[in-house]
């Protein structure tokens, strides 16, 4: 639903040169990049550029399994390119043609290994936690100053839930994020792989989902930047791009992101090349121009999500760098969480499970 | 002893089914009713004829209801029926396209109104089979109208508004549809009926044929107005205006101005170079007032030498031959160039006939052949 | 030869465009779901032949569906959606075709462009309209405040009204046609005729206007309820987390589980229940057909 094409390529034909170009298709969740980075590749390389983006794993997952996506570069998460490199969906990388790859973070690499040893098929674009993205001023109204707000309390307690419902709360439709969550609540192992311990997730979402004004991965930024809803639960960078839009729009919404205290989960967002790749030439090229270290951190600069590029660092915003809810502290990392993909039979009680959360029945 | 002939409209003391009094009907500025004024008796077979937009048709709606006079009167029985709506009128009608229900069987049909009178299913069934009986539809009750031929649907469509027993039925050109051989066998149906069941019967028709052979009387109209109503022979024989003696039939109308002679004897001075001719008026005409001779083909003799004695006698040479079979149509013209049409039964075989094209002839009818109209 | 041609072809384009995919979709519903490219096992190859291939395929899908309550929940949810909005349809489209039916000829060509200018805009265009018309902020809540008919505004989008609102306008068109194509057709000596035997302007209408009208209301009604049932654009963005239609499940299924064997399971028993209907339709079609000539 989410889907618009940048159409630079029809800008640049427009100086001239209608000639059939060189293309790469980048496919891309959405509010992922600046955008000036896009023209500044196509000014670099000439090779046109046509971006998309969605807004969840799941469908981007679809695309690749189905085949023949038609896209040269795509942005799966850690846990969804795993098993989509299991399924022979991506190509491995041609390092040589990848003289960048020497500006990456080797922490980094070594967690991302997890998913795609020896880092063959990906390189980091971003990482992040899931937590808390709260509205502080409502939430203090509704809930008083000492209000949870850093605890997973604040969305699995339905005492809690009940007076936010009145101010707005959105939850992410992204199962494989929740479902963890609601286990972390519990005491239970969030990277649970038995479908008996995951079902014990559903009571826990079942409580709160009457107070859950939607179920959506991406609307929440702005709405939460308005001031329509007071509590959201999503992705770090997400989080603080609202921050940032509600302080430029001066509306006196003070947005603050948390990650909850019991454990975050951490997430990589992996940049791959499709088996079916059209032209993985310029995928390469432009997987190079990403892992530019200025080029790197200007995209974090702008999305408020940190990277897995090191030699980036030097060029990072204060306020990113700087920041432990993009860069946390070692602290912190340590309470962090990552999860592996479920099998398939498990895959359909928690696909299930997310159903009967979101439907209700 | 004398056979009592049936002509209410000549007993004053006899009061009318239906009266037309100053009815008006105008659709925005078009009048189709212009202060119309009639009176229909019961038992009549009563034809309103005219070409199409004459108004025939506005009449028979206002009749059924379909359609308020703007003006006037319109009185059923002595009961004044414009406010009635017209499924509270004891009044049928049967429509020019027959206006069958395609959905229902032909006994369905013909209950139809029965039904909404609500009555009982014995008595019911009982008149449904009366009324197949009447019009020889036994047979074909459980079809549906398209699975039957065009004269039964006729047959049906009649049935059905005579189901009810109505004061008055009301036919819309009822035989438009049919040819011209089955048009003519429904028509003394048509008669037949209407005498069995003594309603009374208005006909919409154009066909003056028609309007001639099943009607009491006949009403001629012309824009929205009644030239002359009158039985058929009466119609034919004296009719009141041109308009009505050209729309009846075949015609000569020879123009001229009159001059009066003694006991209602009539001089017509007409043409040039031609003897004047003479006719019996049934109306004063002035010296010098316009006039017009009506005089029907059938009415002029036509011979090879000047008759004795003829009131009237032209002469001319024939210009064509309409051969019918029955009767030829001579068409005779003058040194002057009209041309007059004289009628002859073919009594004898073609071969033997006398005249043919360019035989010089003499044209005579007698002073009462012709009808003196003003108009 | 030529005759051969002429049936060749439409039976070519069914097989070609509905019965090749059809077996596909029944082929997947009976295989396994897997993470592979694409996603469902077992593959059809050469080697092993067709013998173990068909050995693979079950009916566990089919069975799965029996099991969990979502899924007749939705079908069960589809049909009761589709009924109410295909005699709420009825109940809005019968006067508007009667009405067009009833205008001076003149005035008939331009009501049906008005019918029909909808379809010029995209019918995403128009939905997302809908969710701007019927938010808590949105227009209608901002007239009837302004109006004073309400104090609070009502909650219409995301819940089954906003769907019943969203069918009823999306298909309206497939509903008036026909039946303005029956009306139109019809003789107006019949009412006449219905009035003149007794029955009052009610009684024709539900004696004889109804009744010849009848096949356009059917056709309608089958133009209305079959592509309702499937329905997914209108739930998935004007209905709440609550309405449950099985063609947003199939959606989801397909999607966002990536379950295509499921999926397809859903989709042919979808089929399933709509072959009845389809079937009604077209025997009333040939019957129609049968009656004009």
């Amino acid at each position: 639903m989410h889907r618009h094409t940048l159409t630079l390529a029809a800008a640049l034909a427009l100086g001239g040169t209608l000639a059939m170009a060189e293309e790469v298709r980048v496919y891309n969740w959405s509010d992922y990049i600046d955008e000036e980075l896009l023209t500044k590749f196509q000014e670099e390389t000439g090779i046109d550029l046509v971006y998309d983006v969605f807004d969840s794993n799941e469908v981007l997952e679809t695309k690749m399994l189905a085949g023949g996506s038609g896209y040269d570069v795509v942005v799966p998460t850690g846990t969804f390119l795993q098993r989509q490199i299991q399924a022979g969906a991506f190509q491995k990388l041609d390092k040589s043609k990848l003289p960048n790859l020497s500006n990456m973070w080797d922490v980094i690499m070594e967690r991302t290994a997890q998913y795609d040893p020896g880092n063959e098929y990906s390189v980091n674009y971003m990482w992040g936690t899931t937590g808390l993205g709260v509205n502080t001023k409502k939430v203090a109204e509704v809930l008083g100053e000492n209000a949870p707000i850093d605890s997973l309390a604040l969305v699995f307690d339905p005492a809690n839930m009940e007076k936010l419902a009145s101010c707005g709360v959105h939850f992410l439709d992204a199962p494989t994020e929740m479902i963890p969550a609601a286990l972390k609540y519990i005491g239970e192992n969030p990277d649970a792989q038995d479908a008996e311990t995951i079902a014990k997730a559903e009571a826990v979402l079942m409580a709160v989902r009457p107070y859950v004004q939607k179920f959506h991965s991406s609307e929440y930024i702005n709405a939460l930047a308005n001031g329509d809803i007071c509590v959201a639960f999503g992705w770090s960078g997400d989080v603080l791009q609202a921050r940032d839009r509600a302080a430029e729009a001066d509306n006196g919404v003070e947005i603050a992101y948390n990650a909850p205290k019991e454990g975050a989960l951490m997430w990589f967002d992996m940049m791959a090349i499709p088996a079916d790749a059209p032209n993985p030439d310029g995928a390469h090229k432009f997987l190079n121009f990403i892992m530019d270290a200025q080029n790197m951190a200007a995209a974090s600069n702008y999305v408020y999500y940190a990277n897995g590029n090191k030699a980036s660092q030097e060029f990072l915003a204060e306020d990113v760098i700087g920041d432990p809810a993009i860069y946390p502290s070692e602290e912190t990392v340590k309470n962090l969480y990552t999860v592996s993909p479920w099998d398939a039979k498990v895959q359909r009680v928690a696909t299930r499970l997310w159903t009967k959360v979101k439907s209700g029945t | 002893m004398a056979v009592k002939v049936f002509a209410p409209w000549d007993n004053p003391d006899e009061k009318p089914l239906i009266r037309f009094e100053n009815v008006t009907k105008k659709f925005g500025d078009f009048v189709a009713i212009d202060n119309l004024t009639l009176d229909i008796f019961e038992r009549e077979f009563f034809a309103l004829l005219g070409p199409s937009g004459c108004g025939k048709t506005t009449m028979m709606r206002l009749l059924a209801g379909f359609e308020a006079p703007t003006s006037g009167k319109i009185e059923l029985g002595g009961q004044n029926i414009v406010p009635v709506p017209p499924n509270k009128r004891a009044v049928n009608m049967m429509f020019q396209s027959y206006a069958l229900f395609p959905h229902l069987t032909v006994w369905e049909n013909i209950a139809f109104g029965l039904k909404r009178e609500g009555m009982e299913k014995d008595k019911l069934n009982a008149r449904v089979e009366q009324m197949l009986k009447l019009t020889r539809l036994e047979r074909f009750a459980k079809r549906k109208p398209h699975q039957i031929s065009g004269g039964q649907r006729q047959r049906v469509a009649l049935a059905r508004s005579l189901a009810k027993a109505p004061k008055l039925l009301l036919l819309d050109e009822p035989l438009g549809a049919l040819d011209k051989k089955l048009r003519e066998a429904t028509q003394f149906e048509l008669m037949d009926i209407q005498e069995k069941t003594g309603t009374t019967f208005v006909i919409v028709t154009h066909d003056q044929e028609e309007a001639m052979t099943v009607a009491s009387r006949v009403a001629v109209m012309d824009e929205g107005q009644i030239i002359q109503v009158a039985t058929p022979d009466r119609i034919y024989e004296t009719p009141n205006s041109v308009y009505v003696a050209d729309f009846i039939g075949d015609v000569n109308i020879v123009e001229g101005k009159a001059a009066p002679l003694e006991e209602n004897q009539v001089r017509i001075d007409w043409a040039e170079g031609q003897p004047p001719l003479v006719c019996t008026a049934t109306q004063p005409f002035d010296p010098g007032q316009t006039c017009y001779l009506a005089i029907r083909p059938e009415k002029v003799m036509i011979t090879a030498e000047r008759p004795e004695g003829a009131d009237n006698a032209v002469q001319g040479k024939i210009h064509d031959i309409a051969y019918l079979g029955n009767i030829s149509t001579y068409h005779v013209q003058l040194s002057n160039g009209t041309i007059i049409k004289a009628q002859s039964a073919n009594t004898r075989r073609i071969a033997r006939r006398s005249f043919t094209w360019e035989d010089p002839v003499w044209l005579s009818w007698t002073a009462t052949a012709g009808v003196l109209l003003a108009r | 030869m030529r005759r051969f041609l002429l049936i060749a072809i439409p039976f070519g384009w069914l097989l070609a465009l509905f019965l090749v995919p059809f077996f596909i979709v029944v082929k997947i519903s009976l295989s396994d779901v897997a993470v592979s490219i694409p996603p469902y096992v077992p593959q059809f190859s050469w080697e092993t032949g067709i013998g173990t291939f068909l050995r693979d395929l079950d009916f566990e899908n089919f069975v799965f569906l029996t099991t969990d309550s979502l899924y007749w929940k939705s079908y069960v949810g589809s049909l009761v959606i589709a009924v109410i909005s295909t005699f709420l349809t009825l109940l809005i489209g019968y006067p508007i075709a009667y009405g067009m039916a009833r205008a001076p000829e003149e005035w008939r060509a331009t009501l049906m462009m008005l019918i029909i200018l909808p379809f010029w805009t995209s019918f995403l265009i128009r939905i997302y309209a809908w969710m701007g018309i019927l938010s808590r902020e949105g227009l209608l809540n901002q007239f009837l405040m302004w109006t004073g008919v309400i104090s609070e505004p009502l909650t219409i989008l995301n819940t089954n009204y906003a769907v019943y609102i969203g069918i009823i306008y999306a298909y309206l068109p497939f509903m008036v046609l026909p039946i303005y194509s029956a009306l139109d057709r019809m003789d107006t000596s019949l009412i006449e005729a219905a009035e003149d035997l007794g029955c009052s302007r009610l009684t024709a209408f539900w004696l004889v206007t109804v009744p010849l009208s009848r096949n356009g209301i059917i056709a309608g009604c089958f133009l209305v309820f079959i592509p309702a049932l499937g329905e997914f654009v209108i739930p998935s963005l004007l209905g709440g987390s609550g309405t449950l239609m099985i063609g947003k499940v199939l959606w989801e299924e397909f999607s966002s589980n990536r379950d295509w064997p499921l999926a397809s399971a859903v989709a042919v028993v979808l089929l399933l229940i709509l072959v009845v209907p389809i079937v009604l339709f077209q025997r009333n079609q040939q019957k129609q057909q049968e009656a004009e000539q």
